[in-house]
């Protein structure tokens, strides 16, 4: 029992950072229709853009009140990267054929996996993440179970994210634009939306989501490198399509199921097809089980055919 | 159907100031050529000799000769050629090639030698003459040209013409390859570029595609020709065989993805795992002593059963298109794309049965046999010998020729009409009684078979067979040679595959920003040419909806292919 | 029409023609050596760019140097060294382009490389056809000198030879290490690779033996970054120890991971992992952990610390890294063979054979130990050191012959 919980534990931390990278894709879906391919890569990027932060201005500090200045550094550079992708990228192709912004989204995720390999002092390999006081260290010990600090904090950025999105969403104007331009994009804008704007700011959601994952993940992990937005991107994707693509709250259950599916797929699928080296495939089983038979996915949302 | 009708009108009936210039600046730029350009040999292949051109100048020389072609045709005596060319706009492009190369000439120089007093006073000759042609023919205007599809020439000029391109298609090939020096190669590479950017501007290739359109048998053949021939220039060589190998195993996998992605129009982005899928059958099917399977069954059977278990993933992977469909079915692809890398990472006893040796993979492959000619050895023909990869190279064209008709024949058949009814219209090709789902089964499986295949025999050239040669990247690659070349061409996938795999080899001084590089080409292609460089017409007017000259043009040619046929019938 | 098809015979016949004559250059003999000496080839095949280029261009660096040396005490009379370094980008593929240019070359003698066992799976059946030597300094896989199936011993290729040990050693080593200092229980986890499943099955089988149980056996993927699931499956049973079969980028936030979840117990891993980055990457609760490397610390030696002021002194850019040493041994070997080979040989080709037999009787006092070659081409040095991780650095703990 105990080693069940400590899984679902791992399980939903793993299943936090998939969450806050998935409400990205979810939201940039619900809006444009387009699988925005690099947002693992914006991710990344914000990762080391709190890095960059830290070895900046608090080189060798590791007092708790780095860690705020740590996820601003992350979401600036996150969101100033997914609004430059949207302005040169992607707007320029919002009525091209599907094909040209995938391809586009491939091209510029493996650019930026290279600007980063290339351009960033040390990233040829492996970073090591700042240890924060308070958020790192020592795990606590809670009945059978021990608890990492660092997933306390992954648990509760998804959680403070979660409850401020649903705040913007419902209770601002822009927020309620946002849902408008998902229904009807041409009567948004008879209505005087400005949808470009509309459309930058679900990117800038989804970066600032993103970014906060990247410090999350350096936390959880401890280091980071330039290729973790490849396997993250996919992940959170995943969870997105299991949630039901354009729903917020399907991202952030997928993400939590997904999580938890990998963690459980560890431990208890027995014989060789179980263990580490399987859980990414049983994941991406899920995927595509969850798209053949129920393509809405978990929470459902509206089927968007752009075939 | 008149060819040559003599036009009265002589636009310049006495030479203008600015083509005055441009002569005299292509007078120099050839003069400087037969100088010397450098005091040391060591640099660009030895430009020291005077009156003896080296290659980097002889390269000039011939920019001097198109440019002099092009300026004759201004004088208006060659009215029927005259028609057909812009030579304003070709001028100004070749004046910008030569001016940027004797710059880069002049830069490695600096750099290399080093310093600028090792240069000769030729390089400068020939840089004050390049930046007159620059000076004179922006001057130039442009005269208004025909349409090269209503313009029809005697059959043998069209013949020529094509035999001319192959064989400096052939030359050029044989040459770039043999260049081991990377700055002689990036010049190279500016001198070939800006020419074919100049002779595009005058308008030359659309002629020659007009061309190339109506004489389609003798194209093919003369390119197949060009192609087996190419091993005999290399004097038994194996180093650039063993690249242009790659090039045709890259190539073919990459034709087979384009019946997926360019007619069908189904994005696949995890085609990889289909050339690794019949790549492992092969191998562990081999004589190697870490294959996994006792059954050793002559090559032709591996053959077919590696591109039957390929097709059979093919066909598992096509099922979820009857449900998803679009930007979904692309991530369906990449999950199984993942999913087969990682599985052939697990299968090696430890986790799951011992089927592929885990990450390590399946080294020691031997060498192909075929009755009793042995791949590995070589042999000698015509007393030129021919190597290891020269042998793996013919098995490959003769692949690539089976899959080349195959893929041609699909085009113009009922199928392959089906299929691009459904990429343009799905909903509407089901309603006409296209089997939609049948159909992009079959895409799926079919190209998957074409992967298996080569990936075969890929398995033996390659010696090893490791999971980290079956990454996302490689179906990235894949990819991008189709969107590169044009999506649904055969000869825009051979361009597109040549290119990215061989500039990363002959480039090596850049090997550590080819992906950067890589990154940005997909994006900036998407942006401002998402056809590719040697586009299907339909293809091109698909991202051009708007373009209402390219519409009327497809439908003339169309129209003119119609009536011809007819006629013929 | 009867017109149109002649023609069309006629082009590829045309293109023949002209391909045919497209055979000839201008320059006459500008390459020209001075009168009386003959250069030979010693090639480098290794990773120079990519994520692995820092050990690559050490390796390469360090051939360069023996090379050097070579040509200032004039090993060889009437022959000149001469180095032809090849980029693999640590990938097969790669690999054996740059092997099939090296073989072209008729002045190549023999090769240095690979780093990556993988990348020689390919290029030694290429070097073979060719009759070229090729010793590594890097390479551990057993298979690459004594076949697919270890019960079996067969050497598959009489041109591969290798200056570093082989996982088969390192193992029980470790093994033997962790019972002499009273650890008992063991958890294993290696990354599948070649590399690191051979550390743990050679670890395993010598611990097991000497009265040691292994609690847990897992294995993670090679680009896994979170292994929590993972640990905390390990955890419940204990172990005193976990041994790590695989290289730094993991062992390093594996480590971490495991002390922040409460299993504050030493990582033990292979020369993998003994790399200052492992130090950086595994934080500050790094402390304790081991790991096993080929020969004695090169900074303890008299010949090592030699080693490391010429290759200062010779002022390369990189750092000799963790095969510098190993690397220079390689190309001393080659040079030393070639004495015999090259002595009355009027070509290199010609004397390939030869100098692969005097490959096999080489036999000197190099960086890293005594340099001899077994019948299979593996070492016949077989010491090793035990490093433990001290305040933030690699401290040797123990220097043995592994018996």
């Amino acid at each position: 029992m105990d080693q069940f919980l400590q899984q679902l534990l791992n399980g939903v931390t793993l299943g936090s950072l998939y969450a806050l990278i998935a409400v990205g894709y979810t939201v940039v879906y619900g809006i444009v229709q387009l699988i925005n391919f690099a947002h693992g890569e914006v991710f990344m990027i914000g990762a080391f853009g709190s890095l960059a932060t830290w070895t900046l201005f608090f080189k060798g500090q590791t007092g708790l009140w780095v860690l705020p200045f740590m996820i601003i550094g992350a979401v600036l550079a996150s969101v100033a990267v997914a609004l430059l992708l949207e302005r040169v990228a992607y707007r320029p192709l919002r009525n091209a054929p599907r094909l040209a912004p995938l391809i586009t989204a491939i091209g510029i995720s493996v650019f930026l996996q290279e600007a980063v390999r290339l351009f960033y002092p040390g990233a040829k390999s492996a970073l090591p993440f700042p240890q924060i006081d308070l958020v790192t260290g020592a795990a606590f010990q809670v009945g059978g179970i021990t608890v990492r600090r660092s997933a306390i904090f992954v648990i509760g950025a998804l959680v403070v994210c979660a409850v401020l999105l649903w705040f913007f969403i419902n209770r601002t104007k822009m927020g309620r634009g946002m849902l408008a331009v998902s229904q009807d994009p041409d009567t948004a804008r008879l209505m005087g939306i400005n949808v470009d704007r509309i459309i930058a700011v679900a990117f800038a959601i989804g970066a600032a989501l993103a970014g906060v994952a990247g410090v999350a993940q350096g936390l959880q992990n401890s280091n980071i490198d330039f290729f973790i937005g490849f396997m993250a991107g996919l992940k959170a994707f995943t969870a997105a399509v299991l949630g039901g693509i354009g729903n917020i709250y399907g991202a952030v259950v997928g993400g939590l199921v997904l999580g938890v599916v990998e963690a459980m797929a560890v431990q208890f699928i027995p014989g060789t097809f179980g263990g580490s080296p399987w859980k990414d495939v049983w994941a991406f089983v899920l995927l595509i089980v969850v798209l053949v038979f129920r393509p809405q996915g978990l929470m459902g949302a509206r089927v968007v055919d752009r075939a | 159907m008149t060819t040559t009708q003599s036009r009265a009108a002589v636009s310049n009936p006495r030479p203008s100031s600015q083509w005055l210039l441009t002569l005299v600046g292509v007078v120099l730029l050839v003069v400087g050529c037969l100088l010397p350009w450098a005091f040391v040999p060591a640099i660009l292949g030895n430009v020291t000799v005077l009156l003896y051109p080296g290659a980097m100048q002889i390269l000039m020389i011939i920019v001097g000769a198109i440019a002099v072609f092009f300026l004759l045709l201004r004088t208006g005596r060659f009215a029927a050629a005259d028609r057909l060319l812009d030579s304003a706009r070709g001028l100004r492009a070749l004046s910008v090639t030569a001016a940027a190369f004797m710059v880069l000439a002049v830069v490695i120089i600096a750099m290399q030698a080093p310093g600028l007093a090792n240069a000769d006073p030729g390089v400068y000759v020939s840089l004050v003459g390049a930046l007159l042609m620059v000076a004179g023919s922006f001057r130039m205007p442009s005269d208004p040209k025909v349409d090269p599809i209503t313009v029809h020439l005697p059959s043998w000029v069209e013949i020529v013409v094509i035999v001319v391109m192959l064989a400096i298609a052939l030359f050029g090939a044989a040459y770039a390859l043999g260049q081991e020096d990377g700055t002689i190669f990036s010049l190279f590479l500016l001198f070939l570029a800006g020419s074919v950017v100049a002779l595009a501007r005058a308008g030359l290739f659309s002629w020659i595609g007009v061309i190339a359109q109506r004489n389609r048998r003798v194209i093919t053949l003369g390119a197949f020709a060009v192609a087996f021939l190419f091993p005999f220039t290399q004097n038994g060589s194996d180093a650039n065989m063993s690249i242009a190998t790659q090039v045709l195993i890259f190539a073919t996998t990459a034709l087979g993805l384009n019946i997926v992605v360019g007619l069908a129009g189904l994005l696949d982005l995890g085609y990889i795992a289909f050339l690794g899928a019949g790549a492992y059958v092969s191998a562990m099917m081999s004589h190697s002593a870490f294959a996994t399977i006792g059954w050793k069954p002559p090559f032709i059977v591996v053959v077919v059963i590696a591109a039957c278990v390929s097709s059979i993933l093919g066909l598992i992977i096509g099922s979820p298109t009857l449900r998803v469909s679009g930007d979904y079915l692309a991530i369906v692809t990449l999950a199984f794309g993942e999913i087969f890398r990682l599985t052939v990472n697990n299968l090696d006893g430890n986790n799951g049965p011992d089927l592929t040796n885990g990450p390590n993979g399946i080294p020691g492959i031997p060498e192909l046999e075929i009755g009793s000619f042995n791949f590995g050895d070589t042999h000698t023909l015509l007393g030129i010998p021919l190597g290891r990869f020269a042998n793996y190279y013919f098995l490959m064209l003769v692949v690539a020729a089976i899959i080349i008709t195959i893929f041609t024949r699909l085009n113009n058949s009922r199928i392959g009409r089906g299929w691009v009814a459904i990429r343009e219209d799905e909903k509407a090709a089901e309603a006409m009684g296209v089997n939609v789902f049948g159909l992009k089964l079959f895409a799926f499986a079919g190209g998957a078979f074409l992967a298996g295949m080569a990936g075969s025999i890929k398995a033996h050239q390659d010696v090893s067979v490791t999971p980290d040669q079956y990454i996302f990247l490689e179906s990235a690659f894949l990819l991008a040679a189709i969107v590169l070349g044009g999506m649904g061409t055969v000869a825009g996938v051979l361009v597109g595959a040549t290119v990215l795999k061989l500039l990363p080899e002959k480039l090596r001084f850049v090997a550590d920003y080819r992906l950067l590089t890589f990154g940005l080409l997909l994006v900036l292609m998407m942006r401002f040419r998402p056809e590719g460089l040697v586009p299907s017409r339909r293809r091109a007017l698909e991202f051009h909806e708007d373009d209402t000259k390219l519409a009327e043009r497809i439908e003339e040619a169309h129209l003119e292919g119609m009536t011809k046929t007819e006629g013929r019938a | 029409m009867q017109q149109r098809s002649i023609v069309r015979l006629g082009v590829p016949l045309a293109v023949a023609a002209l391909a045919l004559s497209a055979c000839g250059s201008r320059d006459a003999g500008t390459s020209s050596t001075a009168a009386g000496t003959k250069t030979v080839k010693i090639g480098v095949i290794a990773p120079l760019s990519g994520g692995l280029s820092a050990l690559g261009l050490g390796i390469k660096n360090s051939v360069a140097l023996a090379v050097k040396q070579a040509n200032d005490s004039n090993a060889i009379a009437g022959w000149k060294f001469e180095v032809a370094a090849e980029d693999d980008e640590a990938k097969p593929e790669t690999g054996k382009n740059a092997a099939t240019k090296l073989s072209s070359d008729d002045a190549v003698l023999g090769v240095v490389g690979t780093l990556n066992s993988s990348v020689a799976q390919s290029t030694v059946p290429v070097l073979a056809a060719a009759n070229i030597a090729q010793v590594s300094p890097a390479n551990t896989n057993p298979s690459l000198t004594q076949g697919a199936d270890a019960a079996a011993k067969k050497r598959p290729y009489a041109n591969y030879f290798r200056t570093c040990t082989t996982d088969a050693v390192q193992g029980p080593f470790a093994a033997q290490y962790l019972l002499s200092v009273g650890i008992k229980s063991v958890a294993t986890i290696h990354d599948k690779k070649t590399y690191g499943q051979g550390l743990v099955d050679a670890f395993t089988a010598e611990f097991t033996k000497g009265g040691g149980t292994v609690v847990a056996a897992e294995t993670i993927g090679e680009q896994d970054k979170d292994f929590s699931a993972v640990i905390s499956k390990i955890k419940p049973s204990a172990p005193a120890a976990i041994y790590y079969g695989g290289e730094y980028p993991q062992a390093g936030p594996l480590s971490q991971q495991m002390k922040s979840q409460g299993l504050s117990v030493p990582l033990m891993g292979g020369d993998g992992i003994f790399d200052p980055k492992y130090i950086e990457l595994a934080g500050a609760t790094a402390n304790t952990d081991l790991a096993t490397s080929v020969g004695a610390p090169t900074e303890s030696t008299e010949a090592g610390k030699k080693f490391l002021e010429q290759y200062k002194a010779a002022g390369y850019a990189e750092p000799a890294a963790a095969y510098g040493g190993y690397a220079y041994d390689a190309a001393k070997a080659i040079i030393e063979a070639a004495k015999t080979a090259l002595k009355d040989a009027k070509d290199v080709k010609s004397a390939r054979t030869a100098e692969l037999t005097a490959l096999g009787k080489v036999s000197f006092d190099g960086v890293t130990g005594k340099v001899a070659f077994d019948e299979f081409g593996d070492t016949t040095s077989k010491v090793l050191t035990v490093y433990k991780v001290d305040g933030g650095k690699w401290i040797a703990a123990k220097t043995d012959t592994f018996k």
